[in-house]
């Protein structure tokens, strides 16, 4: 990136909150729609029961977990990339941790929203707040879902302080290139920031620690997610493997959808000095790690349950493959472990048109990485007698849609309004690479 | 002495505005400020800044965390003091994972606070005697001197290769 | 917009709303009674004992009568039929008077338009057409009435006098003809005796479904168990002789599928064995000389092959028939095939040799059912209605439409323009709909009665809450027609009492009221006195009249198993009897003990039958008989034999409600309206002309996941021989964690060792509630089930949602039959197994389920948000959500416990050992300084099965009889390997080689 300056960076990144296009208000428009749709769904299911979804006794979880673990899953890679990554000094981080972390902080509410929707008495979830009543009824804290409670907040309060810190210097640029309201609205915002020597001081030191405690946060947090499965008593979800491979699960799925994400993004804003095909290899190496850790994964719960040679548990991993949803568990083997392998082969790794399949290939493999582990197990646990199917409603349906459509909403607004990739870190990459090169 | 006036010299360069900074010291005249689009390695030396003090208000954030977390659990469980699962009412097993998150979310509170209080920010004084460029490609040395020196520190940091733009007071 | 709704919205978006949001609980009438009755205290109920007039057995019930109204019925411990045990359909006899389609005032047909007149009005109209009648000549006003009272009977005979008609007919779609007529031809007697059946060591039951339906179901259902009692290496041995295998049939030790018709040749077979093993004595020489006669063909290779079964059956049915020392030989079930004649009359005489005195029959304690008429008798009545020129037509409470084959031409013969046809009935069913008016009258639950389920007793009926309706009693209102002001007695329970009075059976008033508080007269049982000798007669049937018609020479060698030729049964169903149940929904939602489907009413057959047909299970099939064709889900089960295709009755009205029209298949419309002529009984089989497979297929409503329990240590059972004490399941495996090894732990502090449990074990407080289950007794009736229901104020929703897998069942009978031989069938009551470590209990948010300090688990409703993780981590999937909210359609909930929450939608729920029968418990004992006695608490399961084989009581008192149970051999927890710790514990079943 010799040809890169400073000025090239802030002019490329700026030109991106330009006024603009009617194709992308549309698109926004077109997003809302989907958002009022899903919360039509919502409500209609409020009035009228849970049961407008396809849940069942044994099947009581539904689609509305299984998003919720995949959102939480997407959230992942965000705060690994930034934090992780910084820890590393891994240079390749900094023209994608912007967006990166923006995707955590949006996929986070949305994951957030599921417990709500899920819920029987959504209009009694305040149940789960740890708030003085004069009843002194409490949460349970023995509970995984307080520890996603707990957990998730965490996260999402964290992922946006580490997201706005990072944001700050950006903002001082954009409100020293910026009149009028906007001008206003980004000295608030940027808090006052002159890039005092004093300021870096403290800023660095700050921002190192946030990565530090980010990281072991990420780990923690998909873990607690795991254990929402773990901690029953399933066969299929009683396991101890469940922590690392969500963890594993979880980056494979963020790293996708950054790719899916950034491509489009780097066409767009013609990022592509910035985002150079480099990091976005970068990226597809990482997701070829975690798709082997995730297939190894799927190998060692087979491998345990006939270790184990307890029948019950060999029984559901024989259903899962072979089982009324098998059709799911093959697309989840071959979306997150077999396509991924392409990416072993450099030409692909550096075609964009493959990356952006490919991601998409591996998100949808996810998701049913999530509907598998949630539906066989409970469909077919140790009552034989009660045994039962479960299959996803239009309302589900309705309320899915609607929490895709709400989470790009929110990424196309940001996009658009804030400096999608940060000046500064390319700036401090571009100073050190030079230095490095003296 | 007679009325004061600053003068900030503008360099596109680091290295530059580094030695600038470094030889302002052998001059009468008072290094002000100094200001970066980017976290300077080489200003930084040539200041030679001390260590931030940020990471204690995050030690003690985390361990406020750490104690309130288990503190609630425990607390909110006896209350109720039922049996639950067979387990004890306060099991400690299952709390670590609520001590574990806050720690977290009180270091990261601690790390936030810490951060604008020694950065002094919000600082909205501060952008008085600023120019806009230092945000975007242009490192800022921001020297104060008598009025009628105006002239020669200027040379000076034309010497040193940058523009310079002069705050009267 | 209601508040309710507003703050519903206000909720979605933000927490803050939603903190103010109340539950979306309906708002519910609350009844004030003006004027109380005087023995009605607010919040305790007052019992009233009464009769069952559900079916002619005639079980005496105790009616729960809360703030005024009858809220539930548990059987009647002093009344010697049902001994305090109740089925399934006397539970449900509350949804009769509270059913939303019951009809409140009269309704007048004007040209096919129903418009409700006053009951003045209507009375006044009938005693108009009554007057008419009685004038225009004699028998022109006619009655058919259901079985009744004595009393009620007297009346009617007496009143139809007054309008110089002849009595009425009883009408009873199972009338056990057959059985009759070889008591008849046998014995003398044209009655169905009682059977001594718990005396018994060897039973015999040539297709009696004495469990479902047969003469008195819970009778028989205590009677045989205590025949089957577990004894330490002896039981008594049971043989079940059928096409199908009903849930009798299942309850045998052995079932024998034999060609529909065809059992006589069994039985002949066993009477030549136990002839040529001498037996007999005391028997005319003449009778025995010509009964070796007709058998001697029977040899057991000639049975096995007529009656189509495998030889050796029989050689172990003739074992253990000559080995036992009290043999019984049940006849005929009422869904007969031809042949079921010559099957009973053998029977009887199979009998006769194996005792002459025939000790174990009752024939001073006859079945009342035996005073309903014959089914010619039913078709000659309905013949006679146009030649006799009857002007007025009563019926009383009988649905012929429905339950006589369309061929019999009742619905013709209803709908004459000179005869005015008045139906007392309380539902528009298929025959009330054909009438010119409908009368309700009271029902059971409101009269003052007398019906007698046997004769030597006399079992009361009284009103049990206040009248619902104006309807008066049926009694009254035939006085009312027949009589003016000549009238003999002012009212019918003045009428009842006077009959009793001059029977003998009460003399003073006091009487009357002892009576009415006990449920009736119950003489002490002596032994019966009757002992009937064989007709001489009897003998001339046995004797062929020439080589072809002899009654028992058409049994022929020669069975054509061609599937292409498949027999159509259709069978009484022990949830809706003959289809009188159809409209109770507890009924057609609590799915059906063998089939496990709810609501629907599918077609049986073998695989191999179904292959024959080219339709697989849960397709739908075309069942084509002479009389017409139906279109009916077929079931695809190993428990009927091949060729044979059975339907249960009772569904697939026309008429009968909102839970009861068009719902299901009524099977009787493919039988042809055949007559008997020996026994003037009907038959409920024919041959099947042509069966397709449509190739359309219907969602099952069923509630089973899994025929078989996958060897997954469920449903437990152990060989006899291992009752021993040196055989101890238990100690059989080391102890160890797995699955085969892990030991029985009591849910109490001795049940948790540091090697499993990672936490301390945790103690009680006086109490530690827990329930007993012995599979050995279960039958799988179901009528716990129904109990349950009427306890708890379960959900009723209803077929769309059952195959959506969202029935609100607490307490469900899980069915799994044997992998190997799927006619082994295991029933497993499954309901909250109280664990002491729930894994429903920490998974939860809000502390919605725990444990009680009395070891309960407790769910709080109004704390449960709806996570339904509980659910998800309950191992054995007792945990019902509320979907929707469910709906009790007015008056339905003026049923409803008011003890017990209405669940609104959004929250978990489930068995809760009736902790509100465990609070009152508490109450009474804490006012007499005293601790709860064990046998005080008593579940609504518990209390109603027929065959008490459930226990609840308190595992901390070591001698309660909860806690005895635990020590026995057979006694292990379900998945106990999980280390739930399940309170629960159940009792092997024991099975015997036969």
């Amino acid at each position: 990136m010799s040809d890169l300056t400073y000025a090239k960076i802030d002019q490329t990144v700026l030109d991106t909150l330009r006024p603009a296009t009617q194709v992308y208000w549309f698109t926004v428009a077109l997003l809302a729609v989907g958002m009022l749709g899903g919360l039509a769904c919502w409500i209609y299911q409020i009035f009228i029961g849970i049961g407008v979804g396809g849940q069942n006794n044994p099947v009581a979880w539904g689609t509305y977990l299984i998003n919720f673990v995949f959102w939480v899953g997407i959230a992942h890679s965000g705060t690994l990339i930034s934090a992780i990554l910084h820890l590393f000094h891994a240079g390749w981080r900094n023209p994608i941790a912007r967006a990166a972390e923006t995707m955590t902080v949006f996929a986070v509410c949305t994951a957030g929203l599921f417990p709500f929707v899920h819920l029987g008495r959504a209009w009694m979830v305040y149940y789960m707040l740890p708030y003085p009543n004069q009843r002194t009824l409490w949460p349970n804290f023995q509970s995984p879902l307080m520890f996603d409670v707990v957990a998730i907040s965490t996260y999402l309060t964290v992922s946006s302080l580490f997201w706005y810190t990072g944001l700050l210097p950006d903002l001082a640029t954009v409100r020293d290139r910026s009149t009028g309201l906007r001008k206003k609205i980004f000295t608030i915002l940027s808090m006052g920031w002159t890039g005092k020597m004093e300021q870096w001081r403290h800023y660095t030191r700050g921002y190192l620690f946030f990565a530090a405690l980010a990281t072991p946060l990420v780990i923690s947090v998909h873990s607690v997610v795991s254990w929402d499965f773990a901690l029953g008593v399933v066969p299929g979800w009683h396991t101890t493997i469940f922590a690392p491979y969500f963890v594993a699960g979880a980056i494979h799925s963020g790293l996708a959808m950054v790719l899916t994400l950034m491509i489009p993004l780097r066409k767009i804003f013609s990022y592509e000095k910035i985002i150079t095909l480099e990091v976005l290899e970068n990226v597809a190496k990482t997701i070829i790690l975690t798709g082997l850790i995730v297939g190894f994964a799927y190998g060692t719960e087979f491998f345990i349950a006939w270790y184990s040679q307890n029948s019950i548990e060999i029984a559901i991993f024989k259903w899962r493959a072979l089982g009324h949803y098998k059709v799911g568990f093959w697309i989840m083997v071959v979306c997150n472990t077999i396509i991924p392998l392409l990416l072993f082969i450099k030409k692909i790794r550096r075609s964009i048109i493959w990356l952006f399949v490919i991601s998409i290939f591996i998100n949808i493999g996810m998701w049913f990485e999530r509907f598998v582990i949630i539906i066989t197990s409970v469909a077919r646990d140790f009552i034989p007698h009660a045994w039962g199917l479960y299959w996803p409603t239009v309302v589900e349906m309705g309320i899915m849609v609607g929490s895709f459509s709400l989470f790009f909403f929110l990424f196309v607004l940001f996009v658009k309004h804030m400096p999608s990739v940060s000046m500064t870190e390319n700036k401090e990459m571009l100073a050190e690479g030079e230095s490095h090169g003296a | 002495m007679g009325p004061e006036c600053q003068v900030m010299g503008l360099f596109t360069d680091e290295e530059r505005a580094a030695s600038a900074v470094q030889a302002l010291e052998e001059t009468p005249w008072q290094l002000k400020q100094v200001h970066s689009p980017i976290p300077s390695h080489k200003l930084s030396e040539a200041l030679n800044l001390k260590k931030s003090k940020v990471g204690y208000f995050t030690l003690v954030g985390g361990i406020i965390g750490f104690f309130s977390g288990f503190a609630l659990a425990m607390f909110t469980a006896a209350k109720w003091s039922l049996i639950v699962g067979g387990k004890p009412v306060i099991a400690l097993v299952p709390f670590v994972i609520v001590g574990f998150e806050f720690t977290i979310l009180f270091a990261v509170f601690g790390n936030v606070i810490g951060l604008l209080i020694q950065g002094g920010l919000p600082d909205f004084k501060g952008m008085e005697i600023y120019d806009p460029r230092c945000s975007g490609d242009h490192f800022g040395v921001l020297a104060a001197c008598p009025e009628i020196e105006k002239g020669q520190l200027i040379n000076y940091f034309k010497e040193k290769g940058g523009v310079t733009r002069v705050f009267e007071s | 917009m209601k508040r309710r709704n507003f703050l519903k919205l206000a909720s979605i978006g933000s927490l803050s709303f939603a903190a103010s949001a109340c539950t979306s609980e309906p708002d519910k009438t609350i009844f004030s009674l003006v004027q109380a009755p005087a023995d009605m205290v607010t919040g305790s109920p007052t019992w009233y004992a009464s009769t069952c007039r559900e079916c002619p057995a005639g079980c005496g019930i105790i009616a729960k009568n809360r703030e005024g109204r009858v809220i539930k019925v548990e059987g009647n411990p002093l009344h010697p039929i049902n001994r305090g045990k109740l089925c399934i359909r006397g539970q449900a006899v509350v949804q009769g008077i509270y059913n939303p389609d019951r009809i409140k005032s009269p309704l007048l047909k004007k040209n096919d338009q129903w418009q409700p007149i006053s009951f003045s009005q209507a009375r006044s109209l009938i005693q108009e057409k009554a007057i008419q009648a009685a004038q225009s000549g004699s028998d022109k006003a006619r009655m058919i009435t259901e079985l009744v009272g004595d009393s009620q009977l007297a009346l009617f005979i007496h009143c139809l006098e007054k309008l110089n008609s002849k009595g009425p007919i009883a009408f009873e779609p199972l009338a056990y003809e057959t059985l009759k007529t070889a008591n008849r031809e046998a014995f003398g007697i044209d009655g169905l005796p009682s059977y001594l059946m718990d005396k018994a060591d060897c039973l015999v039951s040539l297709g009696a479904d004495f469990l479902e339906t047969w003469l008195s179901p819970v009778e028989y259902a205590w009677r045989f168990k205590a025949m089957h009692a577990v004894r330490t290496e002896a039981q008594g041995v049971f043989f079940h002789i059928s096409p199908y295998q009903s849930l009798t049939g299942a309850n045998a030790d052995r079932w024998i599928a034999c060609h529909p018709g065809r059992e006589a040749a069994i039985v002949m077979g066993l009477i030549k064995a136990t002839l040529e093993k001498g037996r007999g004595i005391g028997l005319p020489q003449s009778l025995i000389q010509s009964l070796r006669d007709a058998s001697e063909r029977y040899t057991t290779q000639a049975t096995a092959r007529m009656a189509d079964i495998d030889p050796k059956d029989f050689e172990s049915l003739k074992i253990r028939v000559l080995k036992a020392k009290t043999p019984l030989i049940l006849g005929t079930g009422a869904g007969t095939a031809s042949g079921a004649f010559q099957a009973d009359l053998a029977a009887n005489m199979l009998n006769l040799i194996l005792d002459s005195d025939l000790t174990l029959f009752d024939f001073d304690r006859r079945h009342r059912v035996e005073g309903s008429a014959r089914r010619s008798e039913v078709i000659e009545f309905f013949n006679s209605l146009s030649t006799d020129g009857v002007r007025l037509l009563l019926i009383n409470n009988v649905n012929p439409a429905y339950a006589l084959p369309p061929g019999s031409g009742i619905r013709k013969s209803l709908d004459s323009d000179r005869m005015f046809v008045v139906s007392f009935s309380n539902f528009m069913d298929d025959t009330t709909a054909l009438a010119d008016l409908i009368f309700p009258v009271c029902l059971p639950l409101e009269s003052w009665d007398e019906y007698s389920g046997k004769n030597g007793m006399v079992s009361t009926l009284q009103p049990a809450m206040g009248r619902f309706t104006q309807a008066p009693h049926v009694g009254d209102l035939m006085l009312d027609v027949a009589f003016k002001d000549d009238r003999s007695v002012p009212d019918y329970k003045t009428w009842v009492m006077t009959q009793l009075h001059s029977k003998g059976v009460m003399r003073e008033k006091n009487e009357w009221l002892k009576a009415l508080q006990a449920g009736g007269v119950f003489p002490d049982v002596s032994p019966s006195v009757t002992r009937p000798r064989p007709v001489t007669g009897a003998t001339s049937l046995f004797e062929p009249v020439d080589d072809t018609t002899g009654l028992f020479e058409p049994v022929d060698d020669t069975i054509e198993r061609d599937p292409a030729k498949p027999v159509f049964i259709a069978v009484p169903s022990i949830r809706f009897f003959d289809g009188r149940g159809a409209n109770r929904p507890w009924l057609g939602e609590i799915p059906d003990p063998l089939t496990k489907v709810a609501w629907q009413t599918p077609v049986l057959g073998h695989p191999e039958s179904l292959k024959a047909a080219g339709a697989g299970h849960g397709e739908v099939v075309t069942i084509q008989t002479q009389q017409g064709q139906v279109e009916a889900i077929a079931y695809e089960t190993r428990q009927v034999k091949p060729g044979v295709w059975v339907m249960g009755m009772g569904q697939g009205h026309i008429h009968f409600g909102r839970y009861a029209a068009n719902v299901g298949i009524n099977p009787l419309t493919l039988l042809p309206p055949k007559i008997d002529n020996m026994t003037g009984g009907p038959v409920f089989s024919t041959a099947v002309v042509a069966l397709s497979a449509t190739g359309d297929s219907k969602p099952l409503a069923h509630t089973d996941g899994s025929r078989i329990q996958h060897d997954r240590k469920i449903a437990l059972s152990i060989p006899l021989d291992q009752m021993s004490a040196n055989h101890d399941e238990k100690s059989a495996h080391e102890p160890s964690l797995t699955m085969e090894g892990f030991p029985f732990t009591l849910p109490l502090p001795e049940g948790y060792d540091p090697k499993r449990d990672f936490y301390p074990p945790h103690d009680h407080e006086n109490y530690r509630w827990a329930m007993a289950v012995d599979l050995d007794k279960c039958i799988g009736c179901a009528a716990c089930t129904a109990a349950c229901y009427a306890e708890n104020n379960i959900g009723i929703v209803e077929k769309d949602r059952i195959v959506e897998g969202r029935e609100m069942t607490w307490l469900r009978v899980e069915r799994y039959h044997d992998p190997e031989n799927p006619e082994k069938i295991t029933f497993f009551p499954m309901m909250c197994q109280h664990c002491d470590n729930a894994p429903c209990e920490p998974v939860c948010p809000v502390y919605a389920p725990h444990h009680s300090k009395e070891g309960l688990n407790n769910q709080i409703y109004n704390r449960c948000i709806g996570t339904r993780f509980c659910s998800q981590n309950c191992p054995y999937k007792v945990r019902r959500f509320n979907w929707f909210e469910w709906e009790w359609p007015d008056p339905m909930n003026l049923q409803l416990n008011p003890d017990v929450t209405v669940r609104s939608k959004g929250v978990m729920e489930k068995c809760s050992f009736c902790i509100q029968r465990i609070k009152v418990a508490h109450g009474v004992a804490k006012n007499e300084k005293r601790e709860i006695k064990d046998g005080e608490v008593v579940p609504a399961c518990v209390q109603t099965c027929p065959t008490g084989a459930l226990t609840f009581g308190n595992l901390m008192d070591v001698n309660s009889r909860v806690r005895m149970l635990t020590q026995d051999v057979r006694a292990y927890q379900a998945m106990g390997y999980l280390n739930t710790k399940p309170a629960v514990i159940y009792l092997k079943k024991v099975v015997q080689k036969t």
